[in-house]
């Protein structure tokens, strides 16, 4: 529990807030199941307090998430999402990059596969497997941008990826979707938002009766594993991590730092645009008028939850895209479904929060501590 | 023992909770007692507008109760009189309303309402096609009402689907009198449109409110605007002060949750503007010249009645000025009887189908406009001259 850090004398540099965020990886699981529980217990008395009925709205909660064949399928559409938008945050973090721009990374994905899937008439064995790489190619693509600003002109990828999310959002919802690729046109009067649907060989195959559950989840586990493999066990991941830890110590020890950051980056944008394809070739079937997701933020939350590892993101991913599921069940109580977000802010603050302040911890403590369940206490609300 | 009171907590409350369901007799989900469900998209309640409509066909008219920040409460009769329509109260329980917080939420939310034991759902929205069809085809008992949008088969063309009613509106009948107004009341000759979305579904209010002032104005210029959202009133803010600032000095908005903030913008303004949907006077009673009231509220009433009365049938309804589907709300600040006489005129002339509202950007571009003469709008001519 009071675990010190590997290398106690590294505590004494200032980290970067950044990697103080980002270094759940060196700390036990439980403090991630710590803030959750303390998080869901929370919100129980929050609930309490608007005078609705906690204990059957949890229970909504949980049969929205679990019972039966239909929520299981809603949440392992939600988690597969989740669980791609966290990993590209977090494989942004392995390079060092805070890849704030998933939800734009996401829409071009979604449109990639939107219209590949209309407009690419392959045998059905082809279809599916070349729209979910149009997805992947446009998220990378647009996640390539950002890195190239950085290593060639030094801007700073957290205010570049935000920008793109905004122009991402607006050529793809505010024209493209509106206008030169929208289903109906000038002489319609039915209303169709988004593109025309995509041909059904395009749709990813669901794998249970009664339920929505579809390819792109066991697809979503897969890629988990692979980015386990990818950055653990390869020569690449470990060229990536060293160029996490220090650009420039890296390049002195012949990486070139600059290629990797722009793979890391490619990778991480490619896993965002794989989200938003999986919810078009999966549940829409088309680009739709309203796509408002915020999945791509939400990802920043699922890696901070799951420590910016591949599995513990594959856990936080599968447990805020269940809590999302069984959200809307909540308004059979009379609770509000924002609850379900409030759950996920406040269990995000408490593992955020210590470690915003952990140098400040350390030094009121007197030792250099990374995490103590003290530091957990007393950042409750 | 202080740091483990989370945990402590945790399993002393939160855990019997999550297994809420299994093991405590009181929280099984059962069928619950209602017969209507409503089912709205992300705009949700709280647009003044859209949404607001539906809810307020299917609970002060129908169910006679309203959603409070207590809950639901009954609707006293002084203010059920007040109500533009109050025909007689249904005998239904209260309804049950799910939003959905993201596109892919509709069909499961559509689910678990007929899950729940509504005879009559209600989906609040054309985003709601797609879900509405797959849902109704599974549940060929259940009864559904679609808003805003037909039956589609795969490749977009209308269907039937028996058990499905879906109600359409002649948004642009409406707009096309609001046009007219705003065009004849201007004093800058400079009217303006604030839209949401740039759907065929906004088109038919931007059109026929464009086709309106071309025929009692031809002068008047009408600068168009969209937000591209529905939720966002910062944007409906922005757009509205850049058209006051342009010189409009009536906007009309058709942008659900943005219209909110075009509406702020003309009170900062001091200028007029025209709600949409609802009668939106009581937003800003100084401000809101008048509203494109859509009956949403008449049309989820007449579902639940038919339900009621056993003679609920599937099929499309399509609602103009003729079918009292739309229409403009009673006159509120700075109207001139005038204007109001001509508004009139043109709405004869809808009706008797003199004159043929375009609702495309295509059909607007082969509009004639009628001749104010032949129409005897006095008005309009003069403001010509």
């Amino acid at each position: 529990m009071s675990e010190v850090l590997p290398q106690p004398g590294l505590e004494l540099q200032p980290r970067s807030l950044r990697a103080r965020l980002f270094s759940a990886a060196r700390e036990p699981l439980w403090a991630a199941l710590l803030a959750v529980t303390a998080s869901l217990t929370f919100s129980f008395f929050a609930i309490l307090a608007t005078g609705k009925d906690p204990v059957a709205g949890y229970g909504y909660l949980v049969s929205g998430a679990l019972g039966g064949p239909g929520p299981i399928g809603e949440t392992a559409i939600k988690g597969a999402v989740l669980i791609l938008t966290g990993l590209s945050v977090a494989v942004a973090f392995v390079v060092g990059l805070f890849n704030i721009g998933a939800e734009g990374q996401l829409i071009w994905g979604a449109l990639a596969a939107a219209v590949a899937g209309r407009a690419l008439d392959l045998p059905a064995f082809l279809q599916l497997p070349c729209c979910v790489l149009a997805a992947c190619l446009a998220g990378g693509l647009w996640g390539l941008v950002p890195a190239l600003l950085k290593v060639r002109r030094g801007v700073h990828e957290v205010i570049s990826t935000i920008l793109l999310n905004w122009i991402a959002i607006h050529l793809v919802h505010g024209w493209l979707v509106a206008g030169p690729l929208a289903a109906g046109s000038s002489s319609s009067s039915i209303s169709v938002a988004g593109t025309a649907n995509i041909r059904a060989s395009a749709f990813l195959p669901r794998l249970l009766t009664g339920s929505r559950l579809d390819l792109g989840f066991p697809l979503a586990l897969a890629v988990a594993a692979a980015v386990w493999f990818l950055l653990t066990r390869t020569r690449r991941g470990f060229e990536w991590r060293a160029v996490g830890s220090g650009a420039e110590a890296a390049y002195a020890s012949g990486i070139p730092a600059a290629r990797r950051i722009c793979e890391a980056m490619f990778l991480s944008g490619a896993l965002a645009g794989l989200a938003g394809g999986l919810l078009v070739l999966g549940t829409e079937h088309k680009y739709p008028g309203v796509f408002r997701t915020g999945y791509g933020f939400d990802g920043i939350a699922v890696a901070l939850i799951g420590g910016g590892t591949a599995a513990g993101t594959a856990v936080a991913g599968l447990f805020f895209g269940a809590l999302r599921a069984g959200a809307t069940r909540l308004q059979l109580v009379g609770i509000h479904p924002s609850f379900a977000e409030l759950i996920q802010g406040v269990a995000v603050l408490l593992v955020a929060a210590p470690r915003l302040f952990a140098p400040l911890l350390a030094k009121l403590r007197g030792r250099p501590r990374a995490l103590a369940p003290e530091a957990l206490e007393s950042a409750k609300p | 023992m202080k740091r483990y009171s989370p945990l402590a907590l945790f399993f002393g409350l939160a855990l019997p909770a999550l297994l809420g369901p299994g093991i405590l007799p009181g929280c099984k989900t059962q069928k619950a007692q209602h017969t209507i469900g409503l089912a709205l998209d992300v705009g949700g309640r709280g647009d003044q507008s859209f949404n607001d409509g539906a809810l307020r066909g299917l609970e002060t008219m129908a169910a006679g109760v309203r959603y409070t920040a207590r809950g639901y409460e009954p609707v006293p009769d002084a203010a059920y009189q007040q109500l533009e329509l109050h025909p007689p109260h249904l005998a239904l329980p209260k309804p049950l309303v799910l939003s959905g917080k993201a596109q892919e939420d509709y069909e499961p939310n559509l689910q678990l309402l007929v899950d729940q034991g509504s005879e009559l759902v209600i989906a609040v929205g054309f985003m709601m096609e797609p879900a509405t069809r797959a849902v109704a085809a599974r549940n060929p008992a259940a009864k559904f009402l679609l808003l805003d949008s037909p039956v589609l088969d795969a490749s977009g063309k209308p269907v039937v689907a028996p058990n499905v009613r879906s109600v359409v509106f002649k948004e642009h009948e409406g707009s096309f009198l609001a046009g007219a107004l705003a065009a004849e009341l201007s004093r800058t000759g400079k009217i303006g449109f604030v839209g949401g979305m740039q759907l065929p579904l906004i088109r038919k209010f931007e059109v026929g409110y464009r086709a309106g002032a071309r025929s009692v104005a031809p002068h008047v210029e009408v600068l168009v605007a969209y937000t591209g959202t529905f939720d966002d009133e910062k944007k409906g803010v922005e757009i509205g002060q850049d058209l006051y600032g342009r010189g409009c000095d009536i906007v009309f908005h058709a942008a659900g949750l943005d219209g909110l903030g075009v509406i702020k913008a003309a009170q900062q303004a001091n200028q007029l503007v025209i709600g949409v949907d609802s009668d939106q006077a009581q937003v800003a009673p100084k401000n809101v010249l008048t509203s494109m009231v859509k009956h949403v509220d008449a049309a989820v009433y007449g579902a639940a009645k038919d339900l009621l009365e056993g003679h609920f049938t599937g099929g499309d309804l399509v609602l103009g000025l003729k079918e009292g589907g739309v229409g403009l709300a009673p006159l509120g600040a700075g109207a001139d009887p005038g204007a109001l006489a001509d508004v009139e005129k043109l709405k004869d002339a809808i009706i008797a189908g003199k004159i043929l509202v375009p609702a495309t950007l295509d059909e607007l571009a082969k509009f004639q406009a009628p001749s104010p003469a032949t129409l005897g709008l006095a008005h309009a001519v003069a403001a010509s001259k």
